[in-house]
């Protein structure tokens, strides 16, 4: 009951900051030319609606037509025919569920490291040059000239270890490239803020050089690097375990969404039951109470830097080992990292609000993006985000407003029939 | 004649913490007149001058100027009627030079840029009028504190106040400073301005002023001529023969030196020592008291015995070991325990619930963690045991602990800190704000652990509860230790001479002719 | 180490004139002149963002929105001349007002509604990003890039008699209107923080709001002034990105350098001056790493070299970090000097008495 009563408190905030921020948002689309119910209608339906979508209704239940060629009722999300877009939101989701976690663990240590979005790149390109580096060494000293031909047990093997290397590399990666900011916040008090923006800024353009020189595997044109080795490969369900089931046909959803429900999870034990959790989240609380207990407050908030850092590592791994499989020029825009920022500032860095909103945020970008096949440009999805991020910020004004309009109506109703003639203005 | 400033009748009860801080207080002062207002800790001056000010609005009473009654709502009526206020913390900017922050907001300016050479020299000639000179191109930051006082009291003349609040002026000076600004008081008044200054130390009030207003817990208990009336009797009339707080407790018996500091030098804020050259030594099984005027350096000496502050020079050492420069978490394994003065930011963390608050001390070692896991029900255990041994009224374990009253939050930090026999307990105004039942509640404790054999250092503004549970009484002055007196040697009086900064042989020879 | 810091700081301090001396003459001689003539030209939205983040601070509130007002004016400055024919110094007024409307707004937000602030600047910069790329497509139905013929770039003005002057005359002379603006709103910036009424109440807003309020300043009205004034810089500084440089506008064409700009003025402790050379620094940094990438027999990677002003920029802001460590660690130095020493003869006159 009383988490019942927790849970639709902590909700009600961020829900009505989606509507107030779909509502302002609206404007925008009216500015474009077009209508404000119509396009979130579809833009719902593209995001997170089943193969015929029209309205908000399909997106829970809608018709189909079956084999036999009778008209069914369905629900949706269950619904698989031509790959359900609920795997695909899930797929997208996925990196975003371990950068949010990144960021929450490190403002839960009073950090406001911004840092994601260059950790990632830093994990994904180690993997993206791992992933097809380390399976040629062992080939070369296994004397196998076509991987084709390769011993089956060899193959087996390295398709173990060599994942697990290679998301333990990038998360190593993702951990140095937020240590670097941490360390000197906490030896120098140099505002993380401000020096991990620049980080992500050097992490783009660092990125920018590896793929298009060093690693570049070919002269497409797009700068790209070469595409990991199959045994490298976190297969997605469609194409491994799950071949048969529709449901996951459209959608490389794979084994990395487990490791972020894993990750998950493990980030909410560490933080509530692992003495490390306990003192920064201590630090974050109040520093001075922390200081006063005795706890070491620059090791845990540098702890959590690193852990924050590793996280986001392991999203670039997941992002190339398991999605894309190489690394093309423009990945490195693609704001996942600051994504997972705004699903943390959001969800209130809780664990489970990090679980619904960063789909939702996925799903959004998902709808906006395939919008723009329509005359309506993908930022839309942005501008949403921004305003709902907005509204929701403003919680405490929210809450006042609404405290001082139900204190309003209550008093008008009690005292409505008193005319003060000095006018005390409540 | 009428009185340059009157107030009547001023009452002002704050619902929040429930203390009535004026009742029924009146004051009238005479253009000219140096006129002193003295009173113990939370006696409720600094209220009353809110109030004048118009910090505070008053819940009842009027105020008159020159005979007029006006209405002071905000700091802008007060230095429109003339009133001028020198706050205790000075509200300066220290990148500013002296003219700049005394001409701020009333600088001469055309079309909006500023004519620096005749700010200075407008400054100039305020500063000589008034015989106060400065350096008007000084930058604050760079000049003592008593020329920074010296600043805030030519901003208000600058802004023409005829009545000046002085609020504790001395209380951050130096000796030379503290005859300086007296003169400079002296001859204000000459000069027609009329001064209201605050203060408890009773000896500047002989010197400096004409009549001195008296005040105790809230109410107004007379004004009397300064020549009229002697130290003593000022000091037993600010005192009261109120009840002191009755403490059963047995003779103390000492044992061996457990903590003992040995001429420390602590930075204050602001580059000044706060501590210079305090040296103590607390045994076990006695409580040690610190008694001082507030703003004495009390707060940083315990800042630094708990580790919370670097030590410049001197030395701590406890148990035999040499503690100066370990960290506050080695300290408390050593068996320091430490009950801070502000339990809300620093005692406790309100974010969190009561499990996680009582074990911040303690959940680095078995049972409460195993290997870096937190075990989550010893600590529940030791939130219960605390809750149920400290009998800490609608705490429940797991449960935030935000909305519980100041009394119950300090059992908690009492519970949490009292844990494993602590060989030393450093407690920090361990009373402030709290109801008498929890006072009661926190002297009993402090004894007990005493009898245990525990060393306690008590540091308190309140007189009565010094008195009431020290075994020997350290006073503290502008950062050293000036005296330690067994209990049964000293009177309040003597207490508050010492305290307001006489030597002991002084304090001891005007305790004397009070008793002869 | 610290003790020697301290005794010979004249001397230091020197050495570090003379030093950026020495790197400056390397710099004007040692490199071909249009390479100069590019950083005066690519400092000015550094030093106008630097402006900006100095006149807000100086207020008491960190501009951390600066980019996303950059931002706003490039794209205001690009879409008002836009098949309207208009002179394009109209573009970068317009540009200027949009970003003052933005810092008003933003202001708002903080000051009276009270949203965290870091999380207003996010949400600030990620909706300008979006905004402005959304109405590139709707309105001019522009793929990440937004150009056209009638947007015409702020023309270039060769000042009389200073372009006649021998070397420095190619130095001083020969930029668009918002190049020179910016050194004149440099000095505006600096007159108007420590001469004017208003820059002295706005910097006792942000030094001690209680002195400025104790006075009967109105410190929410100053921040709100500081913070419009902060955007309307930093909506110039975006329409220089815009319509000074190639007459277009680019999806999120700031490329950070509103989070530079704000680096440039805390290395210049927030003082006008040393941020306008140290922003000309910056501007050094960007022509030299568009000058090596030009020249092929220099085997350096380009986008390594594009991100010389990032890592400058994180230099930079441990420098200053340093310093003010250093002068923390002297203070408490010398003061227990000091004060041990008088403590010390305290006691042995102690000592000596009691005997």
């Amino acid at each position: 009951m009383r988490l019942l009563r927790r849970a639709v408190d902590s909700l009600s905030i961020p829900l009505i900051a989606i509507v107030l921020g779909l509502a302002a948002s609206g404007v925008f689309v009216i500015i474009a030319g077009a209508q404000p119910i119509d396009t979130y209608q579809r833009l719902f339906c593209e995001g997170f609606g089943p193969n015929p979508c029209a309205t908000f209704g399909d997106l829970l239940f809608t018709q189909v037509e079956t084999e036999s060629g009778v008209l069914q009722t369905v629900f949706s999300p269950t619904y698989g025919a031509g790959g359900s877009r609920i795997a695909l939101v899930l797929e997208q989701a996925t990196p975003l569920i371990l950068t949010a976690l990144s960021a929450a663990v490190a403002f839960q240590a009073g950090m406001f490291s911004i840092g994601m979005d260059g950790q990632f790149l830093m994990g994904a390109i180690t993997v993206a040059f791992l992933g097809y580096w380390l399976p040629d060494q062992i080939y070369l000293l296994a004397g196998v000239t076509d991987p084709e031909t390769a011993p089956q047990a060899l193959l087996t093997i390295m398709h173990l270890i060599i994942p697990a290397i290679c998301i333990a590399a990038a998360m190593l990666a993702g951990a140095i490239y937020s240590w670097i900011p941490g360390y000197i916040k906490i030896k120098l008090n140099v505002n993380e803020l401000i020096s991990t923006i620049i980080f992500n800024a050097i992490a783009v353009q660092l990125v920018g050089w590896l793929i298009n020189f060093p690693l570049r595997s070919d002269l497409n044109n797009i700068a790209r690097t070469r595409r990991i080795d199959d045994t490298a490969w976190l297969v997605p369900f469609n194409r491994g375990i799950f071949q048969d089931v529709e449901w996951f046909s459209g959608a490389r959803l794979g084994v990395g969404f487990l490791i972020a429900l894993v990750a998950a999870l493990l980030v909410w034990y560490y933080l509530k039951r692992t003495t490390a959790g306990y003192e920064q989240r201590m630090t974050r609380g109040s520093s001075l109470f922390a200081r006063f207990g005795g706890i070491p407050t620059g090791r845990a908030a540098l702890r959590a830097m690193i852990i924050s850092g590793a996280l986001s590592g392991l999203a670039g791994a997941i992002a190339i080992l398991g999605v894309e499989r190489r690394v093309i020029d423009g990945f490195q825009a693609s704001g996942t990292g600051f994504d997972g920022v705004l699903v943390a500032i959001l969800s209130k860095e809780s664990i489970i609000g990090i679980l619904l909103f960063a789909p939702f945020f996925a799903g959004l970008n998902l709808g906006a993006t395939n919008l723009q096949f329509g005359n309506l440009p993908r930022q839309l999805g942005g501008i949403i985000i921004s305003f709902i991020v907005l509204f929701s910020a403003m919680e405490d004004f929210i809450r006042a407003r609404l405290i001082s309009l139900w204190k309003r109506r209550t008093l008008l109703q009690r005292t409505a029939p008193v005319d003060k003639p000095d006018g005390n203005a409540v | 004649m009428t009185n340059a400033l009157e107030m009547r009748h001023i009452r002002k009860y704050f619902p929040s913490s429930g203390v009535l801080a004026c009742d029924d207080v009146n004051l009238a002062v005479q253009k000219g007149e140096v006129h002193a207002i003295v009173g113990e800790n939370g006696a409720g001056k600094t209220t009353l001058m809110s109030i004048l000010y118009g910090l505070v609005t008053p819940d009842e009473g009027e105020i008159l100027v020159n005979g007029t009654p006006v209405r002071i709502g905000h700091p802008h009526d007060a230095i429109q009627q003339g009133i001028g206020m020198v706050h205790q913390h000075f509200k300066l900017v220290p990148s500013f030079t002296i003219a700049e922050n005394i001409m701020l907001g009333l600088e001469p300016n055309r079309v909006g840029f500023i004519d620096g050479a005749t700010e200075a020299e407008n400054v100039r000639q305020l500063a000589e009028s008034f015989g106060l000179p400065v350096d008007p191109n000084a930058r604050v930051k760079d000049i003592s504190v008593g020329i920074q006082q010296r600043v805030e009291i030519l901003k208000i003349l600058q802004r023409n106040a005829q009545i000046l609040i002085l609020d504790e002026p001395t209380a951050v000076l130096t000796p030379q400073e503290v005859s300086e600004l007296l003169t400079v008081v002296r001859s204000l008044a000459q000069a027609g301005r009329t001064i209201l200054f605050i203060t408890h130390k009773l000896a500047e009030v002989k010197a400096v002023a004409d009549n001195v207003s008296i005040m105790r817990r809230g109410k107004s208990v007379g004004t009397y001529a300064t020549h009229g009336v002697s130290i003593r009797e000022t000091a037993n009339l600010m005192v009261g023969r109120v009840v002191t707080l009755q403490v059963e407790k047995t003779a103390a018996k000492p044992g061996a030196v457990v903590l003992s500091a040995d001429h420390l030098l602590v930075a204050g804020t602001g580059g000044i020592p706060a501590v210079f050259g305090a040296s103590l030594e607390v045994r076990s099984g006695e409580i040690l008291g610190i008694a001082g005027v507030s703003g004495n350096g009390q707060t940083e000496l315990v800042e630094a015995l708990v580790g919370l502050r670097p030590v410049d020079q001197g030395t701590i050492t406890f148990l035999g070991q040499d503690i100066t420069h370990n960290t506050v978490r080695e300290r408390r394994g050593a068996g320091v325990a430490h009950i801070p003065e502000d339990r809300m930011i620093m005692g406790l963390n309100l974010k969190t619930n009561l499990d996680e608050n009582v074990v911040v001390t303690s959940y680095q070692h078995e049972p409460y963690s195993k290997r870096g896991f937190l075990q989550l029900e010893p600590i529940r255990q030791l939130a219960r045991d605390i809750v149920e041994k400290f009998s800490v009224r609608s705490a429940r374990v797991g449960e935030e602990i935000r909305t519980l009253s100041g009394g119950n939050l300090q059992k908690i930090v009492l519970g949490r800190e009292l844990k494993g026999d602590p060989k030393l307990i450093i407690a920090n105004q361990p009373t402030r704000g709290l109801d008498v039942g929890s006072i009661e509640f926190v002297h009993k404790t402090l004894i007990e652990e005493r009898d245990k054999g525990a060393a306690v250092l008590l540091v308190s503004v309140e007189l009565d509860e010094i008195l009431a549970l020290s075994d020997r009484i350290a006073v503290m002055f502008a950062g050293k230790i000036v005296a330690v007196l067994d209990v049964k040697d000293v009177t309040e009086e003597k207490l508050g001479l010492l305290m307001a900064g006489s030597s002991l042989e002084h304090a001891e020879s005007a305790a004397e002719k009070a008793h002869l | 180490m610290i003790a020697l810091v301290d005794k010979y700081q004249r001397q230091l301090r020197l050495l570090v004139i003379l030093f950026g001396l020495a790197l400056l003459l390397l710099v004007m001689f040692g490199l071909p002149i249009n390479v100069l003539q590019s950083s005066i030209r690519l400092a000015t939205p550094y030093v106008l963002g630097a402006m900006a983040a100095i006149v807000a601070s100086r207020a008491g509130v960190l501009n951390l929105a600066i980019d996303g007002m950059m931002l706003l004016g490039a794209f205001i400055a690009v879409a008002v001349l836009y098949k309207t024919g208009l002179d394009p110094l109209v573009g970068a007024l317009l540009a200027t007002v949009a970003g003052g409307v933005l810092g008003l707004v933003f202001a708002v937000l903080y000051l009276r509604i009270r949203i965290n602030l870091v999380i207003l600047a996010l949400a600030v910069n990620l909706f300008i990003v979006n905004a402005t790329v959304f109405f590139m497509r709707t309105q001019y139905g522009a793929f990440g890039t937004l150009a056209d013929p009638s947007i015409r770039g702020l023309p270039t003005i060769e000042l009389p008699f200073i372009n006649q002057l021998p070397y420095l005359g190619s130095l001083l002379s020969g930029y668009n209107a918002v190049v020179y603006l910016s050194w004149i709103l440099a000095a505006v910036v600096w007159v108007v923080l420590f001469r004017t009424q208003f820059g002295r109440h706005l910097r006792a807003v942000g030094e001690n709001k209680e002195a400025a309020e104790s006075v009967g300043i109105n410190i929410t009205r100053v921040q709100i002034f500081a913070l419009t004034f902060s955007g309307m810089l930093a909506g110039l500084a975006g329409a220089f990105l815009s319509i000074g440089v190639l007459s277009q506008f680019v999806e999120n064409m700031t490329g950070g350098r509103g989070w530079i700009a704000i680096t440039v003025s805390l290395f210049a402790l927030e003082q006008p001056i040393p941020a306008f050379f140290t922003a000309l620094f910056f501007g050094l940094s960007e022509a030299l790493s568009f000058y090596l990438q030009s020249r092929p027999e220099i085997q350096l990677p380009p986008d390594l070299l594009l991100a010389i002003p990032q890592i400058a920029t994180i230099a930079a802001l441990m420098i200053v970090a340093l310093r003010v460590r250093a002068g923390v660690l002297l203070k408490r130095r010398n003061f227990a000097a000091q004060f041990g020493k008088e403590l010390d003869k305290l006691r042995q006159g102690q000592f000596v008495g009691g005997d």
